[in-house]
C-alpha cells in the first residue's frame, strides 16, 4: 500500500543521513507515482470505462470537489483561532461549568454556515487551544445543522411544511447538546489521539500571520487525506446501496426510520442539499425524512473519516456510534412533539 | 510525508480545482454556483503551499524535522489524477437505472396546483422537472395538447424508451432522475443509452400516476441528436 511504502521513505531518511548519497523520499516517490500515472492514463482510462465505476468515479470527483471549499473554510478559521485567539480569551468568553459552556457552543454553531466539512478543523482547534472537548463537540454538531443556510434550504425544500424547519432545529440542536452534556459528564480524554490534544506553543515569537498560513496549510494536509478517505467511500456505497430499498418501505414506520438514518449515513450527502434528497421522497411519511435530515449532519461515512483523522480512531468509534443513537432519538422527539406525530 | 511533497500536492490539487471551475467542467460535479468557491479555494491551496515553499527558500538551513503529517495524505494525489487524468463523464443512464425511480418532481402538498400558464407559441421549451410536475399535478392541464421541447439523454428500460435529466441539489452525489416515456416512434428507440436529443412530445394526459411513480408519457413527433448540454444536470 502506498501509505506504508512512504512511512518506510521518512523512516529511512531521518537518522542523519551520509552526505552526498541518493535517498529515495516522498519526493521521489511522488515523481515516481506521477509519472507512473501519466504513463499508464490509457489504462486507467480503459479500466474505468465500466458504467459502474465511472458513475464511482463521478460520484467521487463529485464529492471531493463539493466538501473541498468548505474544508479550505475550515482550516482557515482554524488556523485564525490558532494565530489570534488566545488559549486565555477562549477561556474568558466561555462559562466556566461545561453544563452552561455546551449550549453555548450550540449557539455559536448557528454562525457558521457552512457544511460539516468546515465543522471538524474548527472543533479540533478549539480542543488545542484548550476549550474544554464537550464545547468544541457541540460545536462540531450543532454548526452544520443548525446555521441560516441549511434552516433556509429545509424551507424551500419543504414549502407546504414550516414545522419541518423547527422540528430539524430542535431535532439537530437538542442532539448538539444531549452530546456535549453526555461528553462533559462520561468522556476521557485518553480517547482523543495525542496528536489532537498538542497544544500549539503560545507565540513563539514568529508572525502571527505565518501561524496562520502555517497551520491552515498543516490542517487541509492532514484533513484532506481523509476526506479523500470519505470520499471515496461514499462514492462506492452510492453505486452498491441499491436505492430501490425505499420504496420496499411503505408505511413500515420504524423500519422507515431505520432505513433512512442508515441511508443518511451512507449517502454523505451536504447538509445544504439533503433537505432537497428528502423532499422528493414523498413516498415516505415526514417523521423517517426529519430523521434523515438530523442524522446526516452529526455522522456520515465522510464525517466519520474526518473525525478518525481529527480526533483519533479511538474517539471516533465511541462518538459516531452514540452520537448516531442519540440523532435518532432527538429526531423522533423532536418530530413528534412539533410535527404532532408520524405523519 | 516532507513539507515539499505536501506542498506540490497541494498546488497540484489547487490547479485541479482551478482548472475545472475555468474550463466548465465542473458542472459535471456541482451546481454552477459553486463555481466561485472553487476558484477562491483552488487559489487559497496554491497559495498556502507557495508560502510555505518560499518561507522554506528562505530559512532553508533551519529547516527542522518537522513533517508530521499523517500517512492518509497521499491520497490527496487521487482526486488530482482523476480529474487531470480521468476527467470522469456527468452522470448518465447508469445512475437514472440506479435511483429510486419516483420522479423528482416538485409535489405541492394537497397533490395538485395550479401551475402558472405556459407561453405561447408553437413549441415551448421546457426542463425535464417542470414537465414532470405539470403532466403529474397541473390541475390547470396545461400541458395538453402543447407541442413542447425537451432536452435530455436516451434511456432504454425494457422495452420502454425514456428521454431523462439528472437532478442536482448540491453536487452529483445528490443526483435524482426525471424522466419522461418517449412513445409512438422508433426512431428514439434506435439510439443508444446517453444519446443526447432534443425531442418534441405531446404529453398523454392522465399517463403519471402513483403507480408507475409519476412518470409521464408523450407522443413523440421529432427527435434530433444534439450534443451534450454545457450544463448536464437540472437544478
Amino acid at each position: 500500500m502506498i501509505p506504508d511504502v512512504t512511512s518506510v521513505a521518512e523512516q529511512t531518511e531521518t537518522p542523519s543521513p551520509p552526505p552526498k548519497r541518493f535517498r529515495i523520499t516522498s519526493l521521489e516517490v511522488l515523481c515516481g507515482l506521477l509519472i507512473l500515472a501519466l504513463v499508464g492514463q490509457a489504462w486507467f482510462t480503459r479500466i474505468l470505462d465500466v458504467p459502474a465505476i465511472r458513475t464511482g468515479a463521478t460520484v467521487f470527483v463529485a464529492v471531493c470537489t463539493q466538501a473541498l471549499p468548505f474544508l479550505v473554510v475550515g482550516v482557515l478559521i482554524s488556523g485564525a483561532i490558532a494565530a489570534f485567539v488566545s488559549a486565555e480569551a477562549l477561556r474568558r468568553v466561555l462559562p466556566k461549568r461545561a453544563a452552561l459552556a455546551v449550549p453555548v457552543a450550540g449557539a455559536a454553531g448557528f454562525a457558521l454556515p457552512t457544511c460539516e466539512c468546515a465543522a471538524v478543523p474548527v472543533a479540533k482547534r478549539l480542543i488545542m487551544q484548550g476549550a474544554p472537548s464537550a464545547v468544541a463537540l457541540a460545536f462540531l454538531l450543532a454548526a452544520p445543522a443548525v446555521n441560516p443556510v441549511v434552516l433556509v434550504a429545509t424551507a424551500v425544500a419543504f414549502p407546504g411544511e414550516p414545522r419541518m424547519v423547527l422540528a430539524r432545529f430542535a431535532g439537530s440542536m437538542g442532539t448538539a447538546l444531549v452530546m456535549g452534556w453526555l461528553w462533559a459528564r462520561f468522556g476521557k480524554a485518553e480517547w482523543f489521539a495525542e496528536r489532537a490534544m498538542r497544544r500549539l506553543p503560545e507565540h513563539d515569537g514568529r508572525s502571527r500571520w505565518l501561524v496562520f498560513a502555517e497551520t491552515a496549510r498543516h490542517d487541509l494536509v492532514d484533513a484532506g487525506g481523509f476526506l479523500v478517505i470519505g470520499g471515496l467511500t461514499a462514492a462506492l456505497l452510492n453505486v452498491v446501496v441499491p436505492r430501490t430499498w425505499i420504496n420496499t418501505i411503505g408505511d413500515q414506520i420504524v423500519l422507515g426510520i431505520v432505513v433512512m438514518a442508515v441511508l443518511a449515513v451512507v449517502l454523505a450527502l451536504c447538509s445544504e442539499a439533503d433537505a432537497f434528497v428528502v423532499a422528493s421522497l414523498t413516498a415516505l411519511p415526514l417523521l423517517p425524512r426529519l430523521v434523515f435530515l438530523v442524522v446526516g449532519p452529526v455522522i456520515d461515512v465522510k464525517l466519520f473519516s474526518l473525525q478518525a483523522g481529527a480526533f483519533g480512531r479511538s474517539f471516533a468509534v465511541r462518538f459516531a456510534p452514540l452520537s448516531f443513537v442519540v440523532a435518532i432519538a432527538c429526531a423522533v422527539v423532536a418530530g413528534v412533539l412539533i410535527l404532532g406525530g408520524v405523519r | 510525508m516532507r513539507r515539499e511533497t505536501q506542498n506540490i500536492l497541494l498546488v497540484l490539487l489547487g490547479g485541479a480545482l482551478l482548472k475545472i471551475s475555468f474550463t466548465g467542467t465542473y458542472l459535471r460535479y456541482v451546481k454552477p454556483s459553486h463555481q466561485w468557491l472553487l476558484i477562491a479555494a483552488g487559489a487559497v491551496m496554491v497559495l498556502l503551499a507557495l508560502v510555505s515553499i518560499v518561507r522554506d527558500l528562505i530559512a532553508r538551513a533551519a529547516e527542522g524535522g518537522h513533517h508530521h503529517s499523517l500517512a492518509s495524505s497521499w491520497l490527496l494525489i487521487l482526486p488530482v489524477l482523476a480529474i487531470f487524468l480521468v476527467a470522469p463523464p456527468a452522470l448518465g443512464s447508469d445512475s437514472v437505472a440506479r435511483s429510486a425511480t419516483t420522479n423528482r418532481a416538485s409535489v405541492p402538498e394537497d397533490g395538485s396546483a395550479l401551475f402558472p400558464p405556459l407561453p405561447v407559441g408553437d413549441v415551448v421549451a421546457l426542463p425535464l422537472s417542470d414537465f414532470a410536475s405539470r403532466a403529474a399535478w397541473d390541475s390547470g392541464h396545461s400541458l395538453n395538447d402543447r407541442s413542447v421541447k425537451l432536452t435530455g439523454f436516451v434511456v432504454h428500460d425494457g422495452d420502454s424508451v425514456y428521454v431523462a435529466r439528472l437532478a442536482i441539489a448540491c453536487c452529483a452525489a445528490d443526483a435524482f432522475p426525471v424522466k419522461v416515456k418517449l412513445e409512438d416512434n422508433p426512431e428514439a428507440g434506435g439510439l443508444p443509452n446517453d444519446t443526447w436529443v432534443e425531442t418534441t412530445v405531446t404529453v398523454k394526459p392522465g399517463t403519471a400516476t402513483k403507480q408507475n411513480d409519476y412518470v409521464p408519457a408523450a407522443t413523440v413527433s421529432d427527435v434530433r441528436q444534439v450534443p451534450q448540454p454545457e450544463d448536464p444536470y437540472e437544478h
